[in-house]
């Protein structure tokens, strides 16, 4: 070994596997937002009783639509990149950055599973261990709604600028429910560490319910759902886009540009399933799993090699990712659009006050069971 | 390492509001301003302060200063492609800030002394919970008197323009 290996021997290896866990997460993360929008019209087809895309083809071969992703891909990246005469440069071009950074950033503070040990070395699966997780992913997604916001400002037309401050409104007004709900599982937990908070739920509750925030916290959960939904601005919460009215704020966008607020969407979309299965669903939890196997309520064990309970652990994650995927795809095909006055009512007469009631609540409860 | 960081975050800090003292457009203004705040954001983070760093970007990036540009777009001055050039409030904008700077000069005079001495380490949510509910819950429960000042303000000044 050379000696400058020698002398870094701790920080090579510490960025050495943050690096890997970027590639290999953020890679998952990508390859499953591609597969989302395929997704999402195979469930629009499936619900309007259609086949879906199914023609794009390599050598012939279709695999049911699965080539369309790329086959878009390349469709956005060879169409004319537009921008409107009047629009601010600047802005106009930065605005597709600001809606996509914050929602990849926010990926390195959801931990996937537990750790996994290499050659000795401990490696934490989360990208970044911070203790004060759960701020900093309320403090990014409040950075998501610039990108919003200068797309529609900077194309100098009127009908993006109202998506933009329809989606300023709306942002702003359900980041302040969406933070509220999340309290409650603060309070409980006492942490705002996620990583400590998917371990907390690891316990048993009466000996054998998981000890899941949902367990703890069911109406957080769906105020907490409600809330990311409209964040996301996904239909049945797309006055943002309102195709048949305003079209919405990226309507001067084309070519990649267009794509990257798309693709923002359904990040967003995983970055929402992620946090529900970490925050009320156990994360990499798996029911009576724990680090050395299977231990039933009944006192029943099965011993399972580290590898085996730590891929269990990260495919439980991905399965319930999936699973909350699927329902935000449900939902977007099920429900009509709301109206904008239903939508503010929504966030300020019901999931404020519900979420308030939540804390106290919850609080009155930790207080009288002597836990605070 | 620590004191590159917090320089480099410092003179981008410093460089945008320089920057956004000489933007005639408001919105602009407004995203220089931004940048300003979360290149703050950046030197608490440096500082490992994280909490605070969380808290600057939550409050300041993603509440006031989201409000502020909504503001500004719906104002009639952020439309106009050649903003009107007026001498005199040049000068007022000026007079301003020479006063500000004197003042930040005096304060940062004193508060040179006391960071230095001050282990600006993390400071828990916990920590600063007991600070805002215990020893200052007078005061912070004060403060929601002015904001409820300001929402009554609001709806009085709103309500005015509607038909009766």
């Amino acid at each position: 070994m050379t000696p400058f290996f020698e002398a870094n021997r701790d920080l090579l290896i510490f960025s050495g596997a943050a690096a890997l866990k970027v590639l290999v997460f953020m890679g998952g993360i990508m390859g499953f937002a591609a597969l989302l929008t395929l997704a999402e019209r195979k469930v629009s087809a499936l619900m309007q009783d259609r086949v879906g895309p199914n023609r794009a083809s390599v050598f012939g071969f279709a695999f049911n639509g699965l080539f369309h992703p790329i086959a878009d891909a390349f469709k956005m990246i060879f169409k004319e990149d537009f921008m409107p005469a009047r629009a601010e440069k600047l802005l106009f071009t930065l605005a597709p950055v600001f809606a996509l950074f914050p929602v990849l950033a926010l990926f390195a503070f959801i931990p996937f599973g537990d750790y996994v040990m290499v050659y000795g070395y401990r490696l934490e699966l989360q990208i970044a261990e911070l203790p004060t997780a759960l701020f900093f992913v309320l403090a990014l997604s409040g950075l998501a709604i610039y990108g919003t916001f200068l797309a529609g400002w900077a194309s100098k037309n009127n009908f993006a600028l109202l998506g933009a401050l329809r989606g300023a409104a709306q942002m702003i007004s359900y980041e302040v429910a969406l933070g509220l709900t999340l309290v409650g599982l603060l309070m409980i937990y006492g942490s705002a560490g996620l990583q400590d908070m998917v371990r907390a739920q690891g316990k048993l509750l009466f000996g054998f319910i998981p000890a899941w925030g949902v367990v703890y916290q069911p109406f957080a959960f769906i105020l907490f759902l409600t809330a990311a939904m409209a964040e996301n601005k996904r239909t049945p919460f797309d006055l943002v886009e309102g195709e048949s009215e305003i079209i919405g704020y990226f309507i001067e966008y084309s070519s990649m540009r267009f794509a990257a607020f798309m693709f923002a969407e359904f990040i967003e979309m995983i970055l929402i399933s992620m946090l529900a299965a970490t925050l009320f669903f156990g994360g990499w939890q798996v029911p009576y799993l724990y680090e050395t196997g299977f231990i039933l309520p009944g006192g029943k064990a099965l011993a399972l090699n580290h590898y085996l309970v730590s891929a269990l652990q990260v495919g439980s994650f991905t399965v319930k990712t999936v699973f909350f995927s699927w329902f935000l795809l449900v939902v977007r095909w099920t429900l009509p659009r709301f109206r904008f006055d239903q939508l503010m009512g929504l966030c300020w007469k019901v999931l404020l006050p519900l979420a308030l009631l939540n804390i106290l609540v919850t609080g009155a409860v930790m207080l009288f069971s002597g836990k605070l | 390492m620590i004191a590159a960081a917090v320089y480099f975050f410092g003179a981008v800090a410093a460089l945008a509001t320089l920057l956004m003292l000489f933007q005639r457009e408001p919105v602009k203004a407004a995203m220089l301003m931004l940048t300003a705040l979360l290149a703050t954001a950046g030197i608490y983070l440096a500082l490992s302060a994280q909490l605070l760093a969380a808290l600057q970007i939550i409050l300041y990036a993603g509440a006031i200063m989201t409000l502020f540009i909504v503001a500004l777009t719906v104002l009639p001055q952020a439309w106009r492609d050649h903003p009107e050039k007026k001498p005199f409030l040049k000068v007022l904008g000026l007079a301003a800030a020479a006063i500000i700077l004197t003042e930040l000069v005096k304060v940062s005079a004193v508060l040179k002394t006391v960071l230095r001495s001050t282990d600006f380490s993390e400071t828990g949510a916990l920590a600063l919970a007991q600070q805002l509910f215990g020893r200052f819950a007078f005061q912070f429960e004060l403060l929601s008197l002015v904001i409820l000042a300001s929402i009554v303000a609001a709806v009085a000044l709103a309500a005015k323009r509607r038909p009766a």
